[in-house]
């Protein structure tokens, strides 16, 4: 069963449209990661979920049925917010009993649910106290508590981490991962922070412009991006782009190509079913881990670049080069310790690890 | 530049705070004392009188008219107080929910009464109340079948000066309201009506709860203010009819100003400042204790 499925949704507010046909399917028990740059549209998407937006076109079904019209309170969906909305006035207790208060269950029960949540969240020594009391991280465990104690079919967490401090984020981010294993409930998950999303999710999708980019497991997006894009976003540090032209068009469903850096090399890739002529720029991608510092020509074009400066993080090092034309080159190294920033590197793009995207951003292969 | 000495220091504070501790002292401190020492003296309104111990007092509370005088000043703050507060508050929550320009727009409508001279607002509602021409005597006439001259009559004098108050003061606590209204977030809303709030629940569990400060702060100083009540009274019944409006404030000005005792002005004057203290310190436990509960 599909825990919330989204078919061709869109947001238009006025003329202006935010969400552009979104199809995205939620299994049960699915963790789904809403990732994206800021104003991607990932948040309003959460909000159309949980009924605090107006779905413009489309249908929103979560277990089965048809909500896309529904009220918030009756969607089954619990939401903890950026800010917690926790109330200032109200206890903890009181804070994460609010929704079975309103609902007028017995007192037995709400007790027994809201000491449950909080033995799972460990927050029996604080039930007393009000919000403006508790660290950030307590605030943000209440917030959750909050919407456990309603057993929602949905979870919805809009950027719940990002007024954390980066420790309490990590730690954080480790207890929703742990919460999920525990409760196994479907989550949906809005960040715009990619190593959240690569951390917690079964699912990713990749927004941008209020359109997916791509839809998959974390491993899936960083080794098989769909598009420049994708490809740029997943990932840390960053995927290096270099600029290229198509030196002999399609051949056996390859096309040569030869880098602005290494004119003097070429070199085949796939290129599935796209055609491009000669003399087309494409851009070629590679990932920091993947460049290799020794010159070997037999594997891929070779480059030379300037050392600007290098983070050296004990297990691993990042070396910040750029090309002759001012384009920045990250290069990761494992365990060496032998500086190698204090000249020109000759480095090599090994063939097998490079991605080639099309003028467009669409990804050749 | 080297630390000054101690003493140095003091001097320049003494200094800085010298002008305005003289000014209090001339202009508050000194005629405060003064109307308590007038008060057990027979003095007039302008000069020095002989001691005369309690007989002020005294003799106040023998007056009739004081009896009056204080039961119309709490019958004003009843008729006034909490529902110029609820009024505001209902106004601002109005006001909040709409947007930019209509939003100013119609907050500036609502707070035009306050910025007008009390002279003005009371030649306004002469005119709009007024029993052969004012507007609003067809509806007066429609509820009650016949037309009234309110502030000739003792049973509407008291209520009709109470409206113009109203009116007239609402404004700035509908000012206050909108800042605390405008100051919950709206997470909290949203969070709310995802629990299954409906409006009237999140109103008595979020927005009242969050606004009670703010209400607290407004019922005290509508209490303050009304307990004060004199311009529109003055203005608009002079007291009567058959002093259904005397207040205390009036009662002061006819003894000191109309019949030049000063002394026994001065009296009357330390009572409503003792009601004053004593309702407001009363009102002020009574909402902390609300506060917290």
């Amino acid at each position: 069963m599909s825990g919330v499925s989204l078919s061709n949704i869109k947001k238009a507010y006025g003329p202006i449209n935010v969400i552009h046909d979104v199809n995205i399917k939620v299994e049960q028990g699915e963790f789904v990661v809403f990732v994206g740059p800021s104003g991607c549209g990932k948040s309003t998407l959460l909000r159309m979920i949980a009924g605090l937006e107006e779905t413009t076109g489309g249908t929103i079904d979560i277990e089965g049925a048809d909500v896309t019209h529904l009220e918030a309170a009756k969607r089954g969906v619990s939401m903890v917010f950026q800010s917690y909305a926790l109330y200032p006035h109200l206890s903890v207790f009181d804070n994460m009993a609010f929704s079975m208060q309103i609902a007028r269950r017995p007192k037995d029960e709400i007790k027994q649910k809201v000491d449950e949540a909080a033995r799972i969240l460990q927050l029996e020594d604080h039930l007393d106290r009000k919000p403006s009391q508790l660290s950030g991280g307590q605030r943000q465990r209440v917030a959750i508590g909050r919407a456990i104690v309603r057993q929602p079919k949905v979870f919805l967490f809009d950027e719940p981490l990002s007024n954390l401090d980066a420790e309490l984020r990590v730690q954080m981010r480790m207890e929703i991962a742990r919460l999920h294993n525990q409760i196994g409930a479907t989550m949906i998950y809005v960040t715009h922070d990619q190593v959240e999303a690569m951390t917690l999710a079964d699912k990713i999708v990749v927004l941008k412009s209020g359109s997916v980019q791509q839809i998959g497991s974390p491993l899936d997006l960083y080794d098989n991006p769909d598009n420049q894009f994708v490809a740029g976003f997943i990932g840390s540090p960053k995927m290096n782009f270099l600029k290229g032209i198509v030196n002999e068009p399609r051949v056996d469903g390859k096309i040569t190509i030869t880098l602005d850096d290494a004119p003097n090399t070429t070199f085949d890739i796939t290129c599935g079913s796209a055609t491009l002529n000669a003399g087309d720029a494409v851009t070629v991608g590679i990932r920091p881990e993947n460049i290799g510092l020794e010159h070997d020509e037999t594997v891929g074009p070779t480059v030379f670049l300037k050392p600007e400066f290098t983070e050296e993080l004990g297990g691993v090092s990042y070396i910040h080069t750029q090309t002759k034309d001012g384009v920045r080159v990250t290069i990761e190294r494992r365990s060496e310790r032998n500086r190698v920033d204090q000249e020109d590197l000759q480095v090599t793009l090994p063939v097998r690890d490079l991605f080639v995207f099309d003028a467009d951003g669409a990804r050749l292969r | 530049m080297r630390p000054k000495s101690k003493n140095n220091k003091t001097l320049t504070a003494i200094l800085l705070i010298a002008p305005f501790v003289l000014c209090y002292l001339v202009v508050f401190a000194y005629p405060v004392y003064k109307m308590f020492a007038m008060s057990f003296t027979d003095a007039p309104l302008i000069g020095e009188g002989d001691w005369v111990g309690l007989e002020n007092y005294v003799r106040m509370f023998q007056h009739k008219l004081f009896y009056t005088s204080v039961y119309n000043t709490l019958y004003f703050v009843g008729l006034t107080v909490v529902p110029n507060t609820l009024i505001g508050l209902g106004i601002a929550m109005m006001i909040v929910r709409l947007n930019g320009m209509v939003q100013a727009g119609i907050l500036i409508l609502f707070f035009m009464p306050y910025i007008l001279p009390v002279t003005v607002v009371t030649q306004i509602w002469q005119w709009v109340l007024d029993q052969q021409f004012g507007v609003a005597q067809p509806l007066i006439e429609a509820v009650t079948g016949k037309r009234i001259s309110v502030f000739r009559d003792p049973l509407w004098a008291m209520p009709m000066v109470a409206l113009v108050t109203i009116w007239w003061t609402n404004g700035f606590n509908v000012l206050l309201f909108i800042s605390a209204l405008r100051n919950i977030p709206q997470d909290y809303y949203e969070a709310a009506s995802l629990d299954g709030a409906s409006r009237f629940q999140q109103f008595r569990r979020i927005t009242w709860p969050l606004l009670w400060p703010v209400t607290a702060l407004v019922l005290t100083l509508q209490l303050i203010l009304q307990l004060k009540i004199f311009d529109q009274i003055y203005l608009m019944t002079q007291g009567g009819p058959f002093n259904s409006t005397y207040v205390l404030l009036q009662l002061v000005y006819r003894e000191a100003f109309g019949r030049n005792q000063g002394g026994y002005a001065s009296a009357v004057a330390v009572a409503l400042f003792v009601l004053i203290v004593i309702v407001s310190v009363l009102q002020y436990q009574l909402l902390k204790a609300r506060g917290k509960s």
